[in-house]
């Protein structure tokens, strides 16, 4: 089933430019799409499409197979469904404690006092982040924010959650802690859409991979279909994964011969790298 | 970046746990003391107390702790000078030769009166605000009824504080790195346009900001959950026999003077 599905999404500033021109983009249930895209490419502007933040000048986003409308009480419940997390987690952490703001979503779609509490606690201790209830947010550190950011979206226990490039600004550590939680969430049972830049994380986890470039989706498809149009990825300002980029130099330069798919993670390289070396030493 | 600020205390100090009602009631009613009082003795004796309380119990740093007094201490001291010079009549204590200025008796010790209000009344008001933060005297002030939507833009207020207090500073060095503060005409310069970027920041931000929280359903109002520890009777009890302590000592100093 398509949880979320964008078909021909249009949208003009009100000064006329364009953002998106006819962006089609679909979600399985229970998958993780990656978005990649250079800055400015029209990422967050697709995002905020998926819970009707932002109205499409045309076309229409379809959640869960309904239709979304952009009456008020139709907005609510599809907010409900469709969970964003931010960027900049200084835009979402408003409220003085960090209890307050994980509330503040479960609050507003009118639960009870003690449906609220368990909320907060366990979207808390499922981000790593139990114990930190009264703490006000600009005593944590960016990645404390970031989690404490997702931990809200989590307490409205939301179908989908978007992820406006949930690694940017963090350590290493803090970006792989983000990652394992996002693959964690997935495996029991949420959907998840990322933008990013990361090309080396994308092919770990991603099932799927849009590029967008100027408003436009450019391609679409498994990581290894993606990744293996490299003219594609190098016009729209990416790159390939290192590993892949290593194995393709590898491959022109040195003359090694390696199955056709370039292998994007590093389990791959290690596979097509030891299939070789076995190959070379039967030759002999 | 805020680690040296009142705020960073009020969230890391040995007495943040305890009931913030308990410690209202007890900073209010003790500054209520040190006002009433008519002779200078309670208030001191409250001005004592409340700093060995903020040192010892509550674990404030006393070096910040002095800094945090000088103002008030400064403040107060000048209200004494001037008020020891230009109030009160009778026995003259003593005689400037300049101008006629003279300090009376009666002049020095409605101005000792006066400072030693102020430094007991101001460290009543340290203990609150170097104890407790700022978030859970938000819930205390809607238990006394103040309009939510005051309480609101408060909280709000409080937070964004926060983000463009770093913002500016990232700006401020930013500028600085660019020898933006190398000459009395730079710096006017520079921090006109600091002042300006923060205004638009500050309009981008609230745009932003009420994007993500329309993603969570906002409809209107915020919701402010309130979870405290009792206060206990015991700790009650103590409160009110110390408050009466301090006002028989109000009664019993009556208009005792220095002088």
């Amino acid at each position: 089933m398509n949880m979320i599905e964008a078909k021909e999404i249009t949208y003009k500033y009100p000064d006329g430019t364009k953002a998106l021109h006819g962006v089609n983009f679909n979600v399985e249930k229970g998958k993780i799409v990656a978005l990649l895209g250079p800055n400015g490419a029209g990422k967050s502007t697709l995002f905020l499409h998926f819970n009707g933040i932002i109205e499409p000048s045309s076309g229409q986003i379809n959640i869960a197979n309904e239709p979304l409308k952009y009456s008020k009480s139709a907005l609510h419940k599809a907010r409900q469904k469709v969970g964003i997390v931010f960027q900049n987690p200084d835009d979402q952490l408003f409220a003085p404690t960090v209890r307050e703001d994980v509330a503040f979503g479960p609050m507003n779609m009118g639960l009870s006092g003690k449906e609220v509490d368990d909320r907060v606690s366990n979207s808390l201790e499922k981000v790593g982040m139990g114990g930190f209830e009264d703490k006000a947010p600009h005593h944590l550190s960016g990645g404390q924010k970031k989690r404490v950011a997702i931990a809200g979206i989590l307490a409205m226990e939301p179908q989908i959650m978007v992820l406006d490039e949930p690694t940017s600004g963090l350590d290493p550590k803090g970006a792989s802690q983000i990652l394992k939680l996002l693959y964690d969430l997935n495996k029991e049972g949420m959907t998840i859409i990322i933008s990013t830049h990361d090309v080396d994380m994308v092919p770990i986890y991603a099932d799927k991979i849009y590029i967008i470039s100027s408003g436009e989706i450019i391609k679409e498809g498994k990581p290894h279909i993606v990744f293996g149009d490299v003219k594609t990825i190098r016009n729209a300002n990416l790159r390939l994964p290192r590993i892949a980029h290593l194995m393709e130099i590898l491959k022109k330069e040195d003359k090694l011969l390696f199955s056709e798919e370039y292998p994007l993670t590093i389990g791959e390289a290690r596979r097509s790298l030891l299939e070789y070396i076995d190959g070379v030493k039967e030759d002999k | 970046m805020f680690e040296n600020t009142v705020d960073n205390y009020a969230h890391h100090n040995n007495l943040k746990g305890a009931n913030i009602y308990f410690k209202v009631l007890f900073a209010i009613l003790t500054m209520f003391m040190s006002l009433i009082s008519t002779s200078p003795i309670i208030p001191i004796i409250i001005a004592v107390l409340m700093s060995f309380l903020i040192i010892f119990k509550a674990k404030i740093p006393w070096k910040f702790y002095l800094k945090f007094l000088t103002i008030p201490f400064i403040f107060g001291f000048l209200t004494f000078i001037f008020m020891a010079f230009f109030f009160g009549f009778g026995t003259p204590l003593w005689e400037l030769n300049i101008f006629s200025l003279t300090v009376t008796i009666d002049g020095f010790n409605l101005g000792f009166l006066v400072f030693s209000r102020i430094m007991g009344g101001f460290t009543c008001m340290a203990f609150l605000s170097l104890t407790t933060p700022m978030t859970e005297l938000f819930s205390v002030l809607e238990t006394f009824k103040i309009p939510k939507i005051v309480l609101e833009i408060a909280m709000m207020m409080y937070r964004y504080i926060f983000v463009f207090l770093g913002e500016g500073i990232n700006m401020y060095h930013a500028q600085q790195t660019r020898l933006g503060y190398h000459s009395f005409k730079s710096s006017y310069k520079s921090m006109g346009i600091l002042a300006s970027n923060l205004f638009i920041r500050t309009w981008i931000k609230g745009e932003n900001a009420y994007l993500a929280m329309e993603s969570r359903c906002y409809n209107g109002s915020l919701h402010i959950n309130n979870y405290q520890n009792k206060i206990g009777t015991k700790n009650l009890f103590i409160l009110f026999s110390f408050e009466a302590l301090l006002l028989a000592g109000v009664y019993l100093s009556g208009n005792f003077t220095l002088i």
